[in-house]
């Protein structure tokens, strides 16, 4: 019994740097600033009150109200707004230069702790008052900023931990979130693909043409895509075994590189062939802070890491 | 799917409902603070994108009929490709709502959208139709993407205001 918690306990805390955490904010970080700068000349129209907009944010925030009265959206900062004198487009508009700001701060890592929980916050409201209109993406950049608000921020590439001399963070602590971060992305891999398994047409790549000419996602024209139909079934085949694989593989350190680069390379051809830039880059963010920091360790660092595990 | 699979299955789906809060009341504390941790964390939905098949896709058509007689027609627009793919969510959210008056409803919001637009039109007609997609040997043979009906709205906006106050 004491073997097992032991064991749990090294598996839950190990010893780590902060390097992924680093990486984490900065992926993270674009990530916002990508996100408000590809909405920007919709902003408003997506988010609008009754009456205004394109769906409008009434029916979402009613739904969710109904779910949870906790849960923020952006009514609630239009209302404190408007309190103040301000009009509803003029919240929305300063709602959207908040976010650009958490996000720019993440990047260049100054108040990192702060604008990880505003990105995290005015994102979380403006997905849910959205709620018709948000898509994994918004899943994924939540769950992202969820981690990276709670994580120990500031990192050691950041100009916070350098201005404020902070000490250097337990090592441990550090471990722990990102653990965390790898077992959910397993999780994640891993239901995706047992879910794409049950689908018939992942078997016989029909679901891969389906994906590729459906609108607004074909950006390649069928013409050109039916020459390669014999790569349909391949394909798909190959998507089902590496999500469903990933838990068994990412975690050793012999095939975590060739998957990790299998995997950040289908997300870059799903983002390249489908337009689906935002999503893309989300999940090649987490799974290279989750799994890839060690790939690329300096030389020393690693011999630093073999002691420590030795110990 | 083998029966024993099936009935496995429904036991997991059986007991991850209950865990989620899904027997309670709306008005439960234990409930709210559940659901707010799962949205909270981006944890409220699955993670099973395109599976386990690609749906169909959706399209939403207005016919918008002026007083003289002229007819125009327009899609739901907004100015980004990506805000482009959140129509297409919202699209996809219509068509699989299977409460008739909540999809009424979503559609003439739509409908309201593209009216403020046009503000002298007499009267909108919302087409919406599902996509049916070819299979590679279909398309090969000729056959092409194509729409098939699924339900219309006539709007009448005489008698609407011109802009609907913001309460």
């Amino acid at each position: 019994m004491t073997q097992w918690k032991d064991r749990l306990q090294v598996f839950l805390f190990p010893t780590e740097t902060d390097r992924w955490l680093g990486l984490l904010r900065i992926g993270l970080g674009l990530q916002v600033l990508l996100y408000t700068l590809s909405l920007r000349a919709d902003w408003n129209y997506l988010f609008a009150g009754p009456g205004e907009g394109l769906i409008g944010r009434a029916l979402p925030e009613a739904l969710l109200s109904t779910e949870s009265p906790l849960l923020p959206r952006l009514g609630w900062i239009v209302m404190l707004a408007t309190r103040t004198g301000l009009s509803e487009s003029t919240a929305l508009s300063i709602v959207w230069w908040i976010l650009l700001f958490a996000g720019g701060c993440l990047v260049i890592g100054i108040f990192s702790r702060a604008s990880a929980i505003l990105a995290w916050l005015v994102h979380l409201c403006a997905a849910e008052s959205g709620g018709f209109i948000s898509y994994g993406v918004d899943n994924f950049m939540t769950i992202g900023l969820f981690y990276l608000m709670l994580s120990p921020l500031p990192d050691r590439y950041s100009p916070d931990q350098r201005w404020r001399k902070l000490p250097s963070k337990n090592p441990h602590l550090l471990g722990f979130f990102r653990r965390v971060l790898q077992v959910h992305l397993c999780l994640i891999y891993f239901f995706g693909g047992v879910a794409k398994c049950l689908g018939s047409g992942w078997w016989d790549g029909s679901n891969l043409w389906r994906a590729l000419i459906r609108p607004p996602f074909n950006l390649i024209a069928p013409e050109i895509l039916i020459r390669l139909k014999y790569l349909f079934p391949v394909g798909g085949i190959a998507i089902c075994l590496l999500e469903i694989s990933y838990p068994v593989f990412i975690w050793n350190r012999r095939t975590r590189g060739i998957l990790l680069i299998c995997i950040c390379t289908m997300h870059l051809a799903i983002g390249l062939t489908m337009g689906m830039y935002l999503f893309a880059f989300i999940m090649i963010v987490l799974n290279i802070a989750a799994f890839g920091p060690e790939l690329g360790l300096a030389p020393n660092e690693k011999l630093v890491r073999a002691t420590s595990r030795k110990n | 799917m083998p029966s024993s699979l099936v009935i496995g299955a429904q036991w997991v789906e059986r007991i991850t409902s209950s865990a989620f809060g899904d027997k309670l009341s709306a008005s439960n504390r234990f409930r709210w603070a559940l659901l707010t941790y799962l949205h909270v964390t981006g944890t409220d939905r699955g993670y099973g994108y395109f599976a386990p098949n690609v749906p169909a896709g959706y399209k939403l058509l207005f016919e918008l009929h002026y007083p003289d007689g002229r007819v125009e027609y327009e899609l739901p627009g907004v100015n980004s490709a990506a805000a482009g793919l959140r129509v297409t969510t919202l699209l996809d959210e219509i068509g699989r709502t299977r409460y008739d008056p909540l999809r009424e409803y979503m559609v003439k919001t739509l409908a309201a959208s593209v009216w403020r637009e046009h503000p002298g039109v007499k009267t909108v007609r919302a087409v919406f139709g599902s996509l049916n997609l070819p299979s590679p040997t279909e398309f090969e043979h000729g056959k092409r993407p194509s729409y098939d009906f699924l339900y219309a709205y006539d709007f009448s906006l005489i008698e609407e205001p011109v802009k609907p106050e913001n309460h």
